[in-house]
Protein backbone atom coordinates (compact mmCIF):
# COMPACT_ATOMS: atom_id res chain seq x y z
CA UNK A 1 0.00 0.00 0.00
CA UNK A 2 1.35 3.35 -0.97
CA UNK A 3 0.27 6.81 -1.54
CA UNK A 4 -0.92 7.59 -5.57
CA UNK A 5 -1.34 10.77 -6.70
CA UNK A 6 -3.50 11.51 -9.27
CA UNK A 7 -5.84 14.06 -10.95
CA UNK A 8 -9.34 13.83 -11.47
CA UNK A 9 -12.21 15.69 -12.92
CA UNK A 10 -15.95 14.98 -11.23
CA UNK A 11 -18.76 15.39 -13.85
CA UNK A 12 -20.04 19.09 -13.81
CA UNK A 13 -17.51 20.69 -11.39
CA UNK A 14 -15.15 23.12 -13.23
CA UNK A 15 -11.65 21.69 -12.59
CA UNK A 16 -8.98 18.95 -12.42
CA UNK A 17 -7.84 18.99 -8.63
CA UNK A 18 -5.15 16.67 -7.36
CA UNK A 19 -6.07 13.58 -5.33
CA UNK A 20 -4.02 11.54 -3.59
CA UNK A 21 -5.70 8.38 -3.38
CA UNK A 22 -3.77 4.80 -2.27
CA UNK A 23 -2.41 2.24 -4.64
CA UNK A 24 -4.74 -0.62 -3.29
CA UNK A 25 -7.93 1.25 -3.37
CA UNK A 26 -10.91 0.35 -5.30
CA UNK A 27 -12.63 2.78 -8.12
CA UNK A 28 -15.21 3.09 -6.32
CA UNK A 29 -13.09 4.33 -2.96
CA UNK A 30 -11.17 6.29 -5.60
CA UNK A 31 -14.46 8.08 -6.65
CA UNK A 32 -15.71 8.29 -3.45
CA UNK A 33 -11.92 10.67 -2.64
CA UNK A 34 -12.57 12.95 -5.94
CA UNK A 35 -16.27 13.65 -5.00
CA UNK A 36 -15.02 14.41 -1.28
CA UNK A 37 -13.52 17.60 -2.61
CA UNK A 38 -16.35 18.40 -5.37
CA UNK A 39 -19.92 17.22 -3.95
CA UNK A 40 -21.66 19.85 -2.25
CA UNK A 41 -19.23 22.17 -2.36
CA UNK A 42 -19.45 23.06 -5.78
CA UNK A 43 -21.57 20.25 -7.26
CA UNK A 44 -25.03 18.80 -6.22
CA UNK A 45 -25.02 15.45 -4.84
CA UNK A 46 -26.92 13.50 -7.62
CA UNK A 47 -27.98 10.08 -7.83
CA UNK A 48 -26.01 7.39 -9.66
CA UNK A 49 -23.09 5.25 -9.22
CA UNK A 50 -19.95 7.24 -9.84
CA UNK A 51 -17.17 5.21 -12.30
CA UNK A 52 -13.79 6.02 -12.56
CA UNK A 53 -12.63 6.59 -16.56
CA UNK A 54 -9.34 7.35 -17.88
CA UNK A 55 -9.87 10.94 -19.17
CA UNK A 56 -11.20 11.67 -21.53
CA UNK A 57 -12.97 7.85 -22.56
CA UNK A 58 -16.18 6.86 -21.98
CA UNK A 59 -15.20 3.26 -20.82
CA UNK A 60 -15.03 3.27 -17.21
CA UNK A 61 -12.56 0.73 -15.17
CA UNK A 62 -14.49 -2.58 -13.10
CA UNK A 63 -15.30 -1.05 -10.06
CA UNK A 64 -13.88 -3.33 -7.58
CA UNK A 65 -10.44 -3.10 -9.32
CA UNK A 66 -7.70 -1.29 -7.97
CA UNK A 67 -5.26 1.39 -8.62
CA UNK A 68 -2.39 -0.57 -8.44
CA UNK A 69 -4.43 -3.19 -11.27
CA UNK A 70 -5.76 -0.43 -13.27
CA UNK A 71 -2.27 0.49 -14.92
CA UNK A 72 -2.79 4.25 -14.28
CA UNK A 73 0.17 6.14 -14.18
CA UNK A 74 1.15 8.11 -10.96
CA UNK A 75 -0.13 11.89 -11.53
CA UNK A 76 -2.22 10.54 -14.60
CA UNK A 77 -5.73 12.04 -15.19
CA UNK A 78 -9.14 10.33 -14.56
CA UNK A 79 -12.54 11.51 -14.95
CA UNK A 80 -15.64 10.56 -12.35
CA UNK A 81 -19.18 10.11 -14.34
CA UNK A 82 -22.01 9.13 -13.22
CA UNK A 83 -24.15 6.17 -14.74
CA UNK B 1 21.79 78.96 -31.15
CA UNK B 2 19.12 78.66 -33.15
CA UNK B 3 18.01 74.30 -32.46
CA UNK B 4 17.96 72.14 -36.23
CA UNK B 5 14.36 70.46 -36.52
CA UNK B 6 14.63 66.78 -35.38
CA UNK B 7 13.82 65.38 -39.18
CA UNK B 8 16.92 67.58 -40.13
CA UNK B 9 19.25 65.13 -38.35
CA UNK B 10 17.08 62.55 -36.73
CA UNK B 11 18.04 59.99 -39.09
CA UNK B 12 21.90 60.33 -39.22
CA UNK B 13 22.39 60.42 -36.02
CA UNK B 14 20.38 57.23 -34.21
CA UNK B 15 21.97 55.61 -37.86
CA UNK B 16 24.99 54.03 -35.27
CA UNK B 17 25.91 50.60 -36.62
CA UNK B 18 29.30 50.50 -38.36
CA UNK B 19 31.80 48.01 -39.65
CA UNK B 20 33.67 46.06 -36.66
CA UNK B 21 37.29 45.57 -36.83
CA UNK B 22 38.32 44.40 -33.67
CA UNK B 23 35.70 41.62 -33.38
CA UNK B 24 33.39 39.73 -36.02
CA UNK B 25 29.91 41.25 -36.63
CA UNK B 26 28.67 37.58 -34.88
CA UNK B 27 30.90 38.17 -31.75
CA UNK B 28 29.05 41.94 -31.98
CA UNK B 29 25.52 40.03 -32.17
CA UNK B 30 25.87 36.71 -31.17
CA UNK B 31 22.55 35.18 -32.63
CA UNK B 32 21.75 33.72 -29.09
CA UNK B 33 21.26 37.35 -27.55
CA UNK B 34 20.72 39.23 -30.85
CA UNK B 35 18.34 36.97 -32.38
CA UNK B 36 19.18 38.43 -36.14
CA UNK B 37 18.33 34.64 -37.19
CA UNK B 38 21.45 35.32 -40.20
CA UNK B 39 20.07 38.85 -41.51
CA UNK B 40 23.33 41.16 -41.80
CA UNK B 41 23.80 44.39 -40.04
CA UNK B 42 22.46 46.29 -43.43
CA UNK B 43 19.45 44.86 -43.79
CA UNK B 44 18.27 45.67 -40.44
CA UNK B 45 19.09 49.20 -40.97
CA UNK B 46 15.93 49.50 -43.14
CA UNK B 47 13.90 49.12 -39.70
CA UNK B 48 12.08 52.14 -39.64
CA UNK B 49 10.66 52.99 -36.38
CA UNK B 50 7.42 54.68 -36.53
CA UNK B 51 7.69 56.86 -32.98
CA UNK B 52 10.74 59.22 -33.47
CA UNK B 53 11.96 61.18 -30.63
CA UNK B 54 15.18 62.94 -29.05
CA UNK B 55 16.48 62.51 -25.91
CA UNK B 56 15.26 66.31 -24.81
CA UNK B 57 11.94 65.48 -25.47
CA UNK B 58 11.74 62.75 -24.28
CA UNK B 59 12.81 63.98 -21.03
CA UNK B 60 10.74 66.95 -21.42
CA UNK B 61 7.76 64.72 -21.80
CA UNK B 62 8.32 62.28 -19.40
CA UNK B 63 8.80 65.07 -16.84
CA UNK B 64 5.29 66.56 -17.42
CA UNK B 65 3.90 62.80 -16.82
CA UNK B 66 4.93 62.43 -14.07
CA UNK B 67 4.60 65.87 -12.50
CA UNK B 68 0.89 64.85 -13.26
CA UNK B 69 0.31 61.43 -11.78
CA UNK B 70 2.06 62.43 -8.87
CA UNK B 71 0.09 65.79 -8.57
CA UNK B 72 -3.26 64.09 -8.88
CA UNK B 73 -1.83 61.88 -6.57
CA UNK B 74 -1.25 64.49 -3.67
CA UNK B 75 -4.16 66.08 -4.56
CA UNK B 76 -6.68 63.52 -3.63
CA UNK B 77 -5.00 61.87 -0.85
CA UNK B 78 -7.23 63.21 1.52
CA UNK B 79 -10.43 61.66 -0.86
CA UNK B 80 -9.67 58.49 1.29
CA UNK B 81 -9.95 55.86 -1.84
CA UNK B 82 -8.80 53.10 0.32
CA UNK B 83 -11.67 53.67 2.89
CA UNK B 84 -13.87 54.81 0.51
CA UNK B 85 -14.15 52.29 -1.82
CA UNK B 86 -15.90 49.23 -2.72
CA UNK B 87 -13.60 46.31 -1.34
CA UNK B 88 -13.81 45.00 -4.76
CA UNK B 89 -11.95 47.79 -5.99
CA UNK B 90 -9.56 47.31 -3.55
CA UNK B 91 -8.60 44.05 -4.03
CA UNK B 92 -8.47 45.50 -8.33
CA UNK B 93 -5.50 47.63 -6.84
CA UNK B 94 -3.68 44.99 -4.55
CA UNK B 95 -4.15 42.33 -7.75
CA UNK B 96 -3.22 45.03 -10.24
CA UNK B 97 0.08 46.13 -8.54
CA UNK B 98 1.74 43.22 -7.63
CA UNK B 99 1.11 41.30 -10.56
CA UNK B 100 2.03 44.16 -12.95
CA UNK B 101 4.50 46.70 -10.75
CA UNK B 102 7.92 44.31 -10.79
CA UNK B 103 7.10 42.62 -14.38
CA UNK B 104 7.87 46.40 -14.74
CA UNK B 105 11.54 45.49 -13.72
CA UNK B 106 11.81 42.69 -16.32
CA UNK B 107 10.97 44.48 -19.10
CA UNK B 108 13.49 47.23 -18.47
CA UNK B 109 15.82 44.06 -19.23
CA UNK B 110 14.21 43.00 -22.20
CA UNK B 111 14.21 46.72 -23.51
CA UNK B 112 17.96 46.87 -22.15
CA UNK B 113 18.67 43.31 -24.57
CA UNK B 114 17.17 45.61 -27.62
CA UNK B 115 19.49 48.68 -26.92
CA UNK B 116 22.52 46.36 -26.58
CA UNK B 117 22.04 43.49 -29.12
CA UNK B 118 19.39 44.50 -31.88
CA UNK B 119 21.15 44.67 -35.12
CA UNK B 120 18.44 47.74 -35.69
CA UNK B 121 19.65 51.10 -35.01
CA UNK B 122 16.48 52.25 -34.74
CA UNK B 123 15.13 49.40 -32.78
CA UNK B 124 18.20 50.68 -30.34
CA UNK B 125 17.21 53.87 -29.82
CA UNK B 126 13.70 53.18 -29.53
CA UNK B 127 14.64 50.71 -26.96
CA UNK B 128 16.83 52.76 -25.26
CA UNK B 129 13.80 55.01 -24.61
CA UNK B 130 11.55 51.88 -23.44
CA UNK B 131 14.13 50.96 -20.92
CA UNK B 132 13.68 54.21 -19.02
CA UNK B 133 9.86 54.22 -19.60
CA UNK B 134 9.91 50.57 -17.60
CA UNK B 135 12.10 51.63 -15.10
CA UNK B 136 9.30 54.60 -14.56
CA UNK B 137 6.81 52.30 -14.71
CA UNK B 138 8.08 49.99 -11.87
CA UNK B 139 8.91 52.80 -9.96
CA UNK B 140 5.89 54.76 -9.89
CA UNK B 141 3.59 51.31 -9.37
CA UNK B 142 5.72 50.78 -6.19
CA UNK B 143 5.37 54.19 -4.67
CA UNK B 144 1.58 54.42 -5.41
CA UNK B 145 0.32 51.58 -3.31
CA UNK B 146 3.35 51.82 -0.51
CA UNK B 147 1.29 54.34 0.89
CA UNK B 148 -1.42 52.09 1.43
CA UNK B 149 0.91 49.31 3.40
CA UNK B 150 0.52 50.74 6.63
CA UNK B 151 -2.77 50.28 6.67
CA UNK B 152 -3.31 47.10 4.76
CA UNK B 153 -0.29 44.39 4.79
CA UNK B 154 -1.68 42.92 1.11
CA UNK B 155 -0.36 45.80 -0.28
CA UNK B 156 3.09 44.68 0.20
CA UNK B 157 2.48 42.33 -2.50
CA UNK B 158 2.98 45.01 -4.80
CA UNK B 159 6.85 44.66 -3.98
CA UNK B 160 7.08 40.67 -2.80
CA UNK B 161 4.99 38.81 -5.45
CA UNK B 162 7.74 38.60 -7.68
CA UNK B 163 10.42 37.37 -5.38
CA UNK B 164 7.54 34.45 -3.40
CA UNK B 165 6.56 31.59 -4.78
CA UNK B 166 2.54 32.11 -4.84
CA UNK B 167 0.90 30.63 -7.70
CA UNK B 168 -0.16 33.61 -9.62
CA UNK B 169 3.36 35.27 -9.23
CA UNK B 170 4.68 31.73 -10.66
CA UNK B 171 2.39 31.99 -13.50
CA UNK B 172 3.43 35.83 -14.04
CA UNK B 173 6.97 35.13 -13.93
CA UNK B 174 7.14 31.51 -16.22
CA UNK B 175 5.03 33.83 -18.60
CA UNK B 176 7.93 37.02 -18.78
CA UNK B 177 10.75 34.70 -18.18
CA UNK B 178 9.69 33.37 -21.53
CA UNK B 179 9.03 36.72 -23.72
CA UNK B 180 11.74 38.73 -21.84
CA UNK B 181 14.36 37.46 -19.71
CA UNK B 182 14.92 33.95 -21.41
CA UNK B 183 14.85 35.36 -25.35
CA UNK B 184 16.90 37.30 -27.61
CA UNK B 185 16.62 40.70 -28.56
CA UNK B 186 14.69 40.48 -31.62
CA UNK B 187 12.01 38.04 -29.88
CA UNK B 188 11.80 40.57 -27.11
CA UNK B 189 10.97 42.75 -29.91
CA UNK B 190 7.97 40.22 -31.76
CA UNK B 191 6.65 38.88 -28.26
CA UNK B 192 6.73 41.64 -25.09
CA UNK B 193 6.33 45.03 -27.46
CA UNK B 194 4.09 43.36 -30.72
CA UNK B 195 2.15 40.66 -29.09
CA UNK B 196 1.76 41.70 -25.44
CA UNK B 197 2.22 46.17 -25.15
CA UNK B 198 0.51 46.43 -28.37
CA UNK B 199 -3.03 44.76 -26.76
CA UNK B 200 -2.95 43.26 -23.60
CA UNK B 201 -1.60 46.40 -21.93
CA UNK B 202 -3.90 48.07 -23.82
CA UNK B 203 -6.46 46.19 -22.32
CA UNK B 204 -5.39 46.56 -18.71
CA UNK B 205 -4.12 50.15 -18.38
CA UNK B 206 -6.87 51.74 -20.72
CA UNK B 207 -9.63 49.92 -20.12
CA UNK B 208 -9.08 49.48 -16.18
CA UNK B 209 -8.70 53.13 -16.49
CA UNK B 210 -12.10 53.49 -17.79
CA UNK B 211 -13.56 51.79 -14.64
CA UNK B 212 -11.30 53.40 -12.38
CA UNK B 213 -12.61 56.96 -13.07
CA UNK B 214 -16.04 55.46 -12.96
CA UNK B 215 -15.64 54.27 -9.92
CA UNK B 216 -13.83 57.60 -8.57
CA UNK B 217 -10.51 56.46 -8.11
CA UNK B 218 -9.29 58.95 -10.67
CA UNK B 219 -5.18 58.38 -8.87
CA UNK B 220 -5.26 54.81 -10.18
CA UNK B 221 -6.44 55.86 -13.62
CA UNK B 222 -4.44 59.03 -14.45
CA UNK B 223 -1.58 56.53 -13.44
CA UNK B 224 -1.82 53.75 -15.27
CA UNK B 225 -2.80 56.32 -18.38
CA UNK B 226 -0.33 57.65 -17.64
CA UNK B 227 1.76 54.72 -18.51
CA UNK B 228 -0.01 53.44 -21.16
CA UNK B 229 1.25 56.60 -22.76
CA UNK B 230 4.32 55.18 -23.26
CA UNK B 231 3.74 51.70 -23.80
CA UNK B 232 1.70 53.06 -26.74
CA UNK B 233 5.38 54.43 -27.78
CA UNK B 234 7.67 51.97 -26.89
CA UNK B 235 5.15 49.12 -28.35
CA UNK B 236 6.17 50.01 -31.71
CA UNK B 237 9.40 48.66 -31.90
CA UNK B 238 7.71 44.96 -32.90
CA UNK B 239 6.22 46.19 -36.05
CA UNK B 240 9.23 47.05 -37.89
CA UNK B 241 11.48 44.23 -36.46
CA UNK B 242 8.54 41.52 -38.44
CA UNK B 243 8.61 43.46 -41.25
CA UNK B 244 12.33 42.87 -41.52
CA UNK B 245 11.99 39.06 -40.93
CA UNK B 246 9.41 38.90 -43.22
CA UNK B 247 11.09 40.87 -46.30
CA UNK B 248 14.35 38.30 -45.53
CA UNK B 249 11.97 34.92 -45.52
CA UNK B 250 11.92 34.44 -41.33
CA UNK B 251 8.10 34.81 -41.98
CA UNK B 252 7.58 31.40 -40.54
CA UNK B 253 9.88 31.72 -37.50
CA UNK B 254 8.33 35.60 -37.19
CA UNK B 255 4.62 33.93 -36.77
CA UNK B 256 5.92 31.53 -34.31
CA UNK B 257 6.66 34.13 -31.96
CA UNK B 258 3.78 35.87 -32.02
CA UNK B 259 1.39 33.00 -31.97
CA UNK B 260 3.46 31.30 -29.01
CA UNK B 261 3.19 34.84 -27.56
CA UNK B 262 -0.25 35.92 -28.09
CA UNK B 263 -1.91 32.77 -26.49
CA UNK B 264 0.33 33.00 -23.44
CA UNK B 265 -0.27 36.84 -23.20
CA UNK B 266 -4.20 35.86 -23.16
CA UNK B 267 -4.26 32.98 -20.29
CA UNK B 268 -2.52 35.40 -17.98
CA UNK B 269 -4.49 37.96 -19.04
CA UNK B 270 -7.23 35.44 -18.18
CA UNK B 271 -7.15 35.18 -14.72
CA UNK B 272 -5.73 38.45 -14.03
CA UNK B 273 -7.90 40.94 -15.74
CA UNK B 274 -11.08 38.85 -16.67
CA UNK B 275 -12.14 38.19 -12.72
CA UNK B 276 -11.66 41.88 -12.24
CA UNK B 277 -13.49 43.59 -14.77
CA UNK B 278 -16.60 40.97 -14.54
CA UNK B 279 -16.26 40.14 -11.21
CA UNK B 280 -14.41 42.60 -8.65
CA UNK B 281 -15.68 45.87 -10.61
CA UNK B 282 -19.07 47.06 -8.56
CA UNK B 283 -21.84 46.46 -10.82
CA UNK B 284 -22.35 50.62 -11.32
CA UNK B 285 -18.72 51.11 -12.31
CA UNK B 286 -18.82 48.35 -15.04
CA UNK B 287 -17.80 50.20 -18.23
CA UNK B 288 -17.69 46.87 -21.04
CA UNK B 289 -17.55 43.46 -19.89
CA UNK B 290 -14.24 41.53 -20.05
CA UNK B 291 -15.53 39.89 -23.52
CA UNK B 292 -16.62 43.71 -24.89
CA UNK B 293 -13.01 44.91 -23.66
CA UNK B 294 -11.35 41.87 -25.66
CA UNK B 295 -12.85 42.50 -28.38
CA UNK B 296 -12.56 45.98 -29.07
CA UNK B 297 -8.84 46.02 -27.57
CA UNK B 298 -7.40 42.81 -28.68
CA UNK B 299 -8.90 40.84 -31.19
CA UNK B 300 -9.81 43.71 -33.66
CA UNK B 301 -6.73 45.38 -33.10
CA UNK B 302 -4.44 42.26 -33.61
CA UNK B 303 -6.54 41.12 -36.61
CA UNK B 304 -6.01 44.68 -38.25
CA UNK B 305 -2.01 44.38 -37.68
CA UNK B 306 -1.13 40.88 -38.51
CA UNK B 307 -3.05 41.75 -41.96
CA UNK B 308 -1.61 45.01 -42.25
CA UNK B 309 2.26 43.20 -41.76
CA UNK B 310 1.45 40.25 -43.69
CA UNK B 311 1.48 37.49 -41.19
CA UNK B 312 -1.73 35.43 -40.49
CA UNK B 313 -3.80 35.31 -37.43
CA UNK B 314 -2.75 32.35 -34.92
CA UNK B 315 -4.06 28.99 -36.33
CA UNK B 316 -5.70 28.55 -33.08
CA UNK B 317 -7.84 32.09 -33.68
CA UNK B 318 -11.43 29.85 -33.19
CA UNK B 319 -10.20 28.23 -30.09
CA UNK B 320 -9.18 31.89 -28.64
CA UNK B 321 -12.40 33.43 -29.52
CA UNK B 322 -14.61 30.32 -28.04
CA UNK B 323 -12.19 31.18 -24.94
CA UNK B 324 -12.91 34.93 -24.56
CA UNK B 325 -17.02 33.90 -23.55
CA UNK B 326 -16.06 30.91 -20.95
CA UNK B 327 -12.42 30.74 -19.76
CA UNK B 328 -12.24 33.74 -17.16
CA UNK B 329 -15.20 32.67 -15.35
CA UNK B 330 -13.87 29.21 -14.57
CA UNK B 331 -10.62 31.19 -13.69
CA UNK B 332 -12.78 33.38 -11.19
CA UNK B 333 -14.25 30.38 -9.22
CA UNK B 334 -11.20 28.68 -9.18
CA UNK B 335 -9.19 31.62 -7.96
CA UNK B 336 -12.23 32.58 -5.32
CA UNK B 337 -12.68 29.05 -4.53
CA UNK B 338 -8.91 28.93 -3.04
CA UNK B 339 -9.12 32.58 -2.08
CA UNK B 340 -6.11 31.92 1.00
CA UNK B 341 -3.29 31.22 -2.05
CA UNK B 342 -3.64 34.72 -3.35
CA UNK B 343 -2.76 38.44 -1.87
CA UNK B 344 -5.72 40.07 -2.82
CA UNK B 345 -9.37 39.42 -1.18
CA UNK B 346 -11.61 38.09 -4.04
CA UNK B 347 -15.18 39.61 -4.76
CA UNK B 348 -17.39 36.54 -5.84
CA UNK B 349 -19.66 39.13 -7.34
CA UNK B 350 -22.43 36.76 -7.79
CA UNK B 351 -25.38 38.67 -6.20
CA UNK B 352 -28.61 37.96 -8.12
CA UNK B 353 -28.24 41.81 -9.91
CA UNK B 354 -24.67 40.54 -11.13
CA UNK B 355 -25.51 37.30 -12.01
CA UNK B 356 -28.00 38.70 -14.31
CA UNK B 357 -25.39 40.85 -15.62
CA UNK B 358 -23.58 37.73 -16.54
CA UNK B 359 -26.51 36.37 -18.27
CA UNK B 360 -26.82 38.99 -20.38
CA UNK B 361 -23.45 39.32 -21.66
CA UNK B 362 -22.29 36.18 -21.26
CA UNK B 363 -25.79 33.95 -22.50
CA UNK B 364 -25.46 30.29 -20.80
CA UNK B 365 -23.53 31.24 -17.69
CA UNK B 366 -26.14 30.73 -15.48
CA UNK B 367 -26.51 26.65 -16.60
CA UNK B 368 -22.69 26.42 -16.84
CA UNK B 369 -20.94 28.26 -13.78
CA UNK B 370 -24.10 28.96 -11.85
CA UNK B 371 -24.69 25.88 -10.90
CA UNK B 372 -21.28 25.73 -8.94
CA UNK B 373 -22.16 29.19 -7.87
CA UNK B 374 -25.37 27.94 -6.51
CA UNK B 375 -23.91 25.19 -4.26
CA UNK B 376 -21.57 27.63 -3.16
CA UNK B 377 -24.43 30.43 -2.03
CA UNK B 378 -26.22 28.01 -0.53
CA UNK B 379 -23.51 26.39 1.39
CA UNK B 380 -22.53 29.77 3.09
CA UNK B 381 -26.62 30.85 3.37
CA UNK B 382 -26.51 27.65 5.81
CA UNK B 383 -23.10 28.37 7.39
CA UNK B 384 -21.14 25.76 5.94
CA UNK B 385 -18.61 27.08 5.56
CA UNK B 386 -16.28 23.76 6.35
CA UNK B 387 -17.13 23.25 2.16
CA UNK B 388 -16.39 26.81 0.77
CA UNK B 389 -13.13 26.36 1.00
CA UNK B 390 -10.66 23.65 -0.72
CA UNK B 391 -8.77 20.64 1.00
CA UNK B 392 -6.46 19.65 -2.00
CA UNK B 393 -4.65 21.53 -4.92
CA UNK B 394 -5.76 22.25 -8.37
CA UNK B 395 -4.04 21.06 -10.58
CA UNK B 396 -1.94 23.29 -12.51
CA UNK B 397 -1.08 23.83 -16.05
CA UNK B 398 2.57 22.86 -17.26
CA UNK B 399 2.28 26.14 -19.48
CA UNK B 400 -0.03 28.53 -18.00
CA UNK B 401 1.18 27.84 -14.08
CA UNK B 402 -2.68 28.53 -13.55
CA UNK B 403 -5.38 25.70 -12.47
CA UNK B 404 -6.66 23.36 -15.32
CA UNK B 405 -10.34 24.03 -15.81
CA UNK B 406 -13.04 23.50 -18.10
CA UNK B 407 -16.61 24.32 -18.55
CA UNK B 408 -19.06 23.42 -15.64
CA UNK B 409 -22.74 22.24 -15.08
CA UNK B 410 -24.83 21.72 -18.22
CA UNK B 411 -22.74 20.18 -21.61
CA UNK B 412 -19.57 19.40 -19.16
CA UNK B 413 -16.72 19.97 -20.56
CA UNK B 414 -13.46 19.70 -19.20
CA UNK B 415 -10.64 18.29 -21.50
CA UNK B 416 -7.01 18.05 -20.29
CA UNK B 417 -4.04 17.81 -22.92
CA UNK B 418 -1.00 15.97 -21.92
CA UNK B 419 1.99 14.89 -23.45
CA UNK B 420 4.58 12.54 -22.36
CA UNK B 421 7.98 13.46 -22.94
CA UNK B 422 11.46 12.41 -21.65
CA UNK B 423 9.52 10.49 -19.16
CA UNK B 424 7.59 13.09 -17.51
CA UNK B 425 3.99 13.13 -17.79
CA UNK B 426 3.50 17.16 -18.74
CA UNK B 427 -0.67 18.12 -18.36
CA UNK B 428 -2.05 21.65 -20.26
CA UNK B 429 -5.18 23.57 -20.30
CA UNK B 430 -5.02 23.64 -23.86
CA UNK B 431 -3.96 22.22 -27.17
CA UNK B 432 -2.50 25.09 -27.90
CA UNK B 433 -0.11 25.53 -24.41
CA UNK B 434 0.62 21.71 -25.40
CA UNK B 435 1.35 23.19 -28.79
CA UNK B 436 3.80 25.90 -27.60
CA UNK B 437 5.54 23.48 -25.14
CA UNK B 438 6.01 20.91 -28.40
CA UNK B 439 7.67 23.86 -30.17
CA UNK B 440 10.86 24.60 -27.50
CA UNK B 441 10.62 21.86 -25.08
CA UNK B 442 14.00 23.16 -23.83
CA UNK B 443 12.52 26.08 -23.04
CA UNK B 444 10.58 24.74 -20.66
CA UNK B 445 10.81 20.93 -19.40
CA UNK B 446 12.36 21.48 -16.08
CA UNK B 447 9.97 23.97 -14.69
CA UNK B 448 8.29 22.53 -12.14
CA UNK B 449 4.68 23.77 -11.34
CA UNK B 450 3.42 24.01 -8.13
CA UNK B 451 1.79 20.67 -7.97
CA UNK B 452 4.98 19.63 -9.60
CA UNK B 453 6.75 20.76 -6.45
CA UNK B 454 4.01 19.75 -4.04
CA UNK B 455 4.87 16.31 -4.86
CA UNK B 456 8.27 16.58 -5.27
CA UNK B 457 8.47 17.22 -1.44
CA UNK B 458 10.18 21.03 -2.00
CA UNK B 459 6.66 22.36 0.21
CA UNK B 460 6.82 20.99 3.92
CA UNK B 461 4.61 20.14 5.41
CA UNK B 462 2.58 18.54 2.68
CA UNK B 463 -0.84 20.57 3.71
CA UNK B 464 -2.25 23.71 3.28
CA UNK B 465 -0.42 25.35 5.84
CA UNK B 466 2.73 24.49 4.46
CA UNK B 467 1.60 25.62 0.97
CA UNK B 468 0.88 28.80 2.03
CA UNK B 469 3.77 29.35 4.01
CA UNK B 470 5.87 28.00 0.79
CA UNK B 471 3.74 30.87 -1.26
CA UNK B 472 5.39 33.60 1.04
CA UNK B 473 2.29 34.35 3.22
CA UNK B 474 4.02 35.71 6.26
CA UNK B 475 0.69 36.53 8.39
CA UNK B 476 -3.23 35.13 8.80
CA UNK B 477 -4.06 39.09 7.15
CA UNK B 478 -2.53 38.69 4.43
CA UNK B 479 -4.15 35.75 2.94
CA UNK B 480 -6.63 36.38 0.40
CA UNK B 481 -10.64 36.26 1.91
CA UNK B 482 -13.85 37.19 0.70
CA UNK B 483 -14.02 40.90 -0.26
CA UNK B 484 -16.72 41.74 1.39
CA UNK B 485 -17.09 39.33 3.89
CA UNK B 486 -19.66 37.05 2.37
CA UNK B 487 -22.34 40.12 2.63
CA UNK B 488 -23.37 39.17 -0.87
CA UNK B 489 -24.35 36.43 0.48
CA UNK B 490 -27.62 38.31 2.08
CA UNK B 491 -28.83 39.12 -1.20
CA UNK B 492 -28.93 35.83 -2.77
CA UNK B 493 -31.09 34.43 0.12
CA UNK B 494 -35.12 33.24 -1.20
CA UNK B 495 -36.34 36.12 0.89
CA UNK B 496 -34.49 38.77 -0.36
CA UNK B 497 -34.60 37.59 -4.60
CA UNK B 498 -36.89 39.42 -6.72
CA UNK B 499 -39.81 37.05 -7.83
CA UNK B 500 -39.78 36.58 -11.51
Amino acid sequence: MSLFPLHAALEKDFLVQLIPVDDADTMDQVAEKVAYHCINRRVKPRDGVMRVCRHQTTVPFPRSMTVAESGLKPTEIIDVIFE
Amino acid sequence: MAIHPRKNWYELTRTTNWTPSYVTEEELFPEQMSGHMGIPLQNWEGYDEPYKTSYPEYVSIQREKDSGAYSVKAALERAKIYENSDPGWISILKAHYGAIALGEYAAVTGEGRMARFSKAPGNRNMATFGMMDELRHGQIQLFFPHEYCKKDRQFDWAWRAYHSNEWAAIAAKHFFDDIITGRDAISVAIMLTFSFETGFTNMQFLGLAADAADAGDYTFANLISSIQTDESRHAQQGGPALKILIENGKKKEAQQKVDIAIWRAWRLFAVLTGPIMDYYTPLEHRKQSFKEFMYEWIVGQFERALIDLGLEKPWYWETFLKDIDELHHSYHMGVWYWRSTAWWNPAAGVTPEEREWLEEKYPGWNSHWGECWDVITDNVINDRMELVSPETLPTVCNMSQIPLVGIPGDNWDVKVYSLEHNDRLYHFGSEVDRWVFEQEPEQYQNHLNFVDRFLAGHIQPMDLDGALHYMGFQSVEELGKDAHDFAWAEKCKPSNTKSA
